[in-house]
């Protein structure tokens, strides 16, 4: 017997969807452009049962794929759940059976040395194959025509971490994708495995070596020459894991660290800058300048998370939890081990920032994210008050002019994260951005489709659901001459 | 409980007396407001739910049910922290 009802927060627009769901030929206003065939496969999370602690953290919701899959204007919808040993064990016992995030030690014996994995965090096309990702374990291998779950790729045996990021880069000059994984060697371990994989799928290079503690790595930068491996407050210990906690805690007292190794290079090479105390989740881009390695990225000031709680006991900070685009500069040509940090723009925005992924690891000039904007109407008499906490616009943002332009969803609308998908042979910025928005008066998803040059005009096409999709925590764009869709 | 049906068979035998009521059918209680000007200042019954609802205001506006799902209305209540705890990406 499945029971939300101790879950008030699991209500309206927030309650679990639960179920699979194919819609064919899905309803459109507007029109889709016809330069767009192939699919935006998104990823996130659901609860097939309620957690089994209150306090444990969303991503240990399970993992659900789905995808808008465009052909000749017509749009098909697919969703399913990542079917993996833990999702099956759950759905045997008709229970949770898994504890905390990350924390094997509170689970149900009978699922002791299960895979625990829920695969809930970022869709990967590479190679010809459709992956899902999560950063505690390997990826897991989708089919694309029907996106059911096929089981963890190990690129061919010679991929030796246990985990694999959820945020590979794939460098656009040479097709080879730069991945990592860290704990990379078993819980609570400080080693992190750094990959390059060519574009066939096979392993070319390996460098293993250990961060300064045991840290959350979700992310790293790429330039042509060197790779950025960002380490923050979030902290781990076996000790934490044996008192029932959930795996990351933020330890305030930590500098920020960020790792610059060559790509050509060695453990050997690398040199880790410090910083304040920050929280860099998601980056946007990276490039070498010379002597110079800049990253930018929307950092938060603190913790984001309030579910990895600081772990003095102190009260979670809201007032941290608020990301601006910032520009980091690294000099290597300097014996300081500081960095500067530059505000790019004073708002505060949704880290989940993308840029045209033709210049990832070069220099660029647009980045995307959404974010809240204030001044525009909200119809709390439709959509129920949210508080403000909605996003309702996509940005683009212009760092090379400080300007920017912004598309509203509506005013009963919040945007999930957003994508861009680039005009073939266009230049930089030329193409659509795309993402899912929350429809709270129809209590409904939406996909947006709007042109990036012209987004104050609003978008070009919408796709309606007549439900709602699960959340999601990474979406990419995937044409349709990268993998074999139905 | 006093359900629709019963009000209105109750109103068909006293409205000569009360006279003064206008009703306003449920299905018609879904359409846009009409503009504050437009309204004419009587007393209103209209129907939310199966049940009769009085204009309490003495502005002789029928009641309108919310045109929206409001889905977003469950967290309101909640904290910043307690809705990051929930959907941080949502």
């Amino acid at each position: 017997m499945v029971d939300f009802s101790n879950h008030p927060e699991m209500k309206g627009f927030f309650a679990p969807t639960r179920f699979e769901a194919d819609v064919y030929d899905c309803e459109v206003t507007g029109k889709i452009p016809s330069d767009l065939n192939g699919a935006f496969v998104r990823l996130g999370g659901d609860w097939l049962y309620p957690p089994k602690f209150e306090d444990d953290s969303p991503f240990s919701m399970d993992g659900y794929i789905n995808m808008f899959r465009f052909k000749n204007g017509i749009v098909d919808y697919k969703g399913r759940w990542v079917k993996t040993p833990r999702y099956k064990a759950d759905l045997a016992a008709h229970k949770q059976l898994f504890g905390k995030y990350r924390n094997p030690f509170t689970d149900d014996p009978s699922v002791h040395n299960l895979d625990r994995s829920v695969q809930n965090t970022t869709p990967l096309c590479f190679a010809g194959k459709l992956f899902t990702l999560k950063e505690d374990s390997l990826p897991y291998e989708i089919d694309p025509k029907t996106l059911e779950t096929i089981g963890p790729y190990d690129f061919h045996g010679k991929y030796k971490s246990l985990t694999f990021t959820a945020h590979p880069k794939v460098d656009p000059v040479t097709g080879d994708m730069i991945c990592y994984g860290y704990e990379a060697t078993g819980l609570e371990t400080r080693d992190v495995f750094l990959y390059t994989i060519d574009k066939t799928g096979h392993v070319k290079r390996e460098v293993r070596f250990q961060a300064p503690y045991v840290a959350m790595v979700h992310d790293i930068g790429l330039t042509q020459k060197h790779v950025l491996i960002p380490v923050y407050g979030f902290v781990s210990s076996m000790e934490r894991l044996k008192e029932g906690k959930v795996h990351w805690g933020w330890d305030n007292t930590k500098p920020a660290y960020v790792g610059i190794i060559p790509r050509d290079g060695e453990a050997k090479d690398i040199r880790w800058f410090k910083g304040p105390s920050r929280a860099t989740v998601h980056t946007l881009n990276a490039r070498t300048e010379g002597e110079k390695v800049i990253l930018e990225a929307a950092i938060y000031d603190g913790n984001p998370f309030p579910f990895f709680p600081p772990i003095d006991g102190s009260p979670w900070d809201p007032t941290k939890a608020r990301a601006y685009i910032r520009r980091n500069t690294f000099n290597l040509a300097s014996k300081d081990d500081g960095f500067t940090e530059e505000k790019l723009f004073e708002m505060n925005v949704s880290d989940l920032g993308r840029v045209d992924d033709r210049y990832l690891s070069l220099p660029y000039r647009y980045a995307f994210t959404a974010y809240g904007d204030k001044q525009r109407p909200f119809d709390q008499w439709k959509a129920g008050n949210l508080g403000g906490r909605v996003n309702n616009c996509y940005g683009r943002f212009d760092l090379a002019t400080g300007k920017m332009s912004s598309y509203f969803a509506g005013d009963t609308h919040s945007l999930q994260e957003v994508c861009f998908v680039p005009r073939k042979n266009g230049a930089e910025g030329e193409g659509y951005v795309m993402g899912v928005a929350s429809n709270y008066a129809e209590m409904r998803s939406e996909l947006i489709i709007a042109d990036a040059q012209h987004l104050e005009d609003g978008d070009v096409a919408r796709v309606l659901l007549p439900f709602r999709a699960t959340a999601q925590v990474h979406g990419r764009w995937m044409d349709e001459d990268e993998l074999s869709f139905a | 409980m006093l359900t629709r049906r019963d009000f209105v068979a109750q109103l068909a035998v006293a409205g000569a007396a009360i006279g003064a009521f206008t009703l306003a059918p449920g299905a018609a209680a879904l359409t846009e407001a009409p503009a504050r000007s437009q309204q004419t200042c009587q007393p209103v019954v209209s129907f939310h739910m199966d049940r009769p609802y009085i204009d309490p205001t003495g502005t002789a506006m029928p009641y309108y049910p919310p045109r929206g799902a409001r889905s977003g209305a469950p967290v309101a209540r909640f904290s910043e922290e307690t809705f990051r705890r929930m959907q941080c990406y949502a």
